[in-house]
């Protein structure tokens, strides 16, 4: 493959835009659909990215890759599933109040353990020496491939997020979230309902949270950092929370615009890109915020359709 | 005790609420579902919804139990038993104020009421389609008969989405039903629906409880009536006798209506 028109900086602006999209689209799930807000988003991805590089570099599997990514992928994703199931479980009685504490305050836990469990992780030094789990020659490529790659997960996860209003499940979520008394009144658990679905949820971020370990091939403390939980709720915000494609289109207003256009496209001056522009982008992010849910809390996809969803799928009623 | 019973009932036994301090519900026996409709009345904050309320488990209990029998089953402890498997259980109660799930059309309601735990997982496979078709008889049944033209919208007015509520109760087959003001709010054509609807459920062997401020839908209705206030249950009668006496008429129907 010749890559040579291909920026590596652009791979990884690209990879950045959808990992971002597939934490997005997960958060939809929870805070659009069943009315949970996670502010702990980096917490689950960050448990994900941190049992990936453990288990790859502290365990000696007696098999290379790409079972060996495999295996890891797989117990990062159960990993974050569990602290899922267990912060939705801890946060199941609290109100909105109470819910963003505890899973901000998870996603602190996990820097805390990440920064002090230094034999596992390496502190706030990091570990070097993960690999993408195969080998055809040049580093570029490596990458290419991996964005490929990402690119299908978040593509699973999108038709995911995409199938969920179309069934029972969905419907069930966005019960709880708009009357969770009512729901309880017709028989639904919405304790377990909320739990599956965080479980669910929870899982895949942590999973992203692997693969963003293949790509930058470290454990780095910085890399939990809140910008993560940030540039997604934004994306999120700025699209339209209950809207599937609300992600997507906000995705590409926000973290596509800096990280791709912005950095890549305009004359800025060497030395902006590492100091200036990472400050004013997670202002830019925290004030798009701020502003949408003051003018256009909904974002700019709107409000869930679903009459008009209801007429494509029971159109004949 | 196991199906000791000719119908579903359920058992009151000193049952107490309490809102900061004040006494709301005491309630030492009550048994409602000996006869197929019963009414309960009493002047406004006699308790009635709260009384609802905690047989829901939906508040929780200050003190005593509530329990139900069904013909042919085991007694059920309902005071210890969630809300959400209230439903199951065959305990159903609609809401005396309005509510309803916001973004979900009506055909979304009655699919919610109707569909089974299993087809609600993350990863259940069955279609939105499939799940339908298990049910849509009954689903088409009660839209039509309550006379929602366009299923696939949100109800907007405050009459549709009560009568939406009666809807949701109705398709999860209620062995007993509880109904807090059904008709509040409805046009008279739709309030007979209501009644002629609770009729028919009653015949086929569920108990109705009906909370009801308009007392001709009450002496309509019931075979008997419950008459509270205070939050303590005072008579329970047929409706003649209860409609003749001078407590309910001096405390409640006021000078002349009864
Ligand atoms: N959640 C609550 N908190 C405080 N007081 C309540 C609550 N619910 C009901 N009450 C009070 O309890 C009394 C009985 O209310 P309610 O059961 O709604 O009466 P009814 O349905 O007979 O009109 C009223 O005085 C009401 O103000
Ligand atoms: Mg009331």
């Amino acid at each position: 493959m010749n890559l040579d028109w291909l920026d590596a900086f652009l791979i990884f602006g690209a990879f950045k835009v959808v990992e971002i999209m597939g934490l997005g689209l997960l958060v939809h799930l929870q805070l659009g659909l069943t009315r949970v807000a996670n502010f702990g988003v980096v917490g689950f991805w960050g448990v994900g990215l941190y049992a990936f590089g453990v288990a790859h570099l502290k365990v000696d599997w007696p098999f290379g890759d790409p079972y060996q990514f495999l295996v890891c992928a797989a117990i990062a994703t159960v990993a974050a599933a569990a602290a899922g199931l267990v912060v939705g479980w801890l946060i199941s009685e609290l109100d909105d109040d109470g819910t963003l504490v505890g899973t901000l305050g998870f996603a602190t836990i996990v820097v805390i353990l990440a920064t002090t469990q230094q034999g596992l992780t390496g502190g706030a030094l990091g570990l070097g020496g993960l690999g993408f789990p195969y080998d055809f020659g040049r580093v570029k490529t490596h990458e290419f491939t991996w964005l490929l790659i990402t690119t299908a997960v978040v593509a699973l996860i999108f038709v995911y997020a995409w199938r969920v209003h179309r069934t029972p499940h969905g419907r069930l979520l966005i019960a709880v979230g708009a009357n969770e008394a009512l729901a309880r009144s017709l028989g639904k658990s919405a304790t377990a309902a909320r739990l599956r679905m965080m479980t669910v949820t929870s899982g895949a971020m942590g999973l992203l949270g692997a693969m963003h370990g293949v790509m930058v091939r470290s454990l780095e403390i910085n890399s939990l950092d809140v910008g993560v939980t940030l540039a997604a709720l934004a994306a999120l915000i700025l699209g339209g929370t209950a809207r599937v494609f609300g992600a997507v289109v906000g995705v590409l207003l926000t973290v596509a615009l800096f990280d791709i256009v912005i950095q890549f496209y305009l004359p800025i001056p060497d030395g902006w890109n590492t100091q200036a522009l990472p400050v004013a982008r997670e202002a830019v992010f925290g004030a798009a915020i701020v502003l949408m849910l003051i003018f256009r809390p909904q974002g700019l996809l709107g409000q869930m359709r679903r009459p008009a969803l209801m007429r494509r799928l029971h159109g004949d009623w | 005790m196991t199906g000791e019973v000719v119908r579903p009932q359920i058992l009151v036994r000193d049952v107490t609420k309490s809102f900061s301090g004040r006494v709301v519900v005491d309630v030492d026996e009550l048994v409602l579902g000996d006869v197929p409709v019963e009414g309960l009345l009493g002047p406004n904050g006699a308790g009635k919804t709260t009384l609802m309320r905690l047989i829901m488990h939906s508040i929780p209990l200050d003190g005593g139990t509530v329990s139900l029998s069904r013909p042919g089953q085991r007694d059920v402890v309902l005071s210890s038993t969630r809300t959400s498997q209230m439903a199951g259980l065959g305990v159903v109660k609609s809401t005396q104020v309005i509510t309803d799930f916001e973004h979900l059309t009506i055909l979304d309601s009655a699919l919610l009421a109707v569909t089974e735990a299993r087809y609600e997982r993350p990863f259940a496979a069955a279609t939105d389609r499939a799940v339908r078709k298990r049910h849509e008889d009954e689903i088409r049944h009660w839209l039509d008969y309550f006379g929602f033209h366009d299923p696939l919208a949100v109800a907007l007015s405050g009459g549709d989405k009560k009568l939406l509520d009666i809807v949701r109760c109705l398709l999860l087959q209620p062995a007993v039903l509880l109904l807090d003001e059904p008709t509040a709010g409805l046009s008279e054509d739709r309030t007979e629906r209501v009644k002629a609807a609770v009729r028919q459920l009653a015949s086929t062997g569920t108990s109705v409880v009906i909370v009801e401020h308009d007392l001709d839908v009450i002496w309509d209705l019931c075979d008997e009536v419950i008459f509270m206030a205070e939050g303590r249950v005072l008579l329970k009668d047929d409706p003649a006798t209860i409609r003749a006496n001078p407590t309910v008429v001096e405390s409640y129907l006021g000078a002349g209506s009864a």
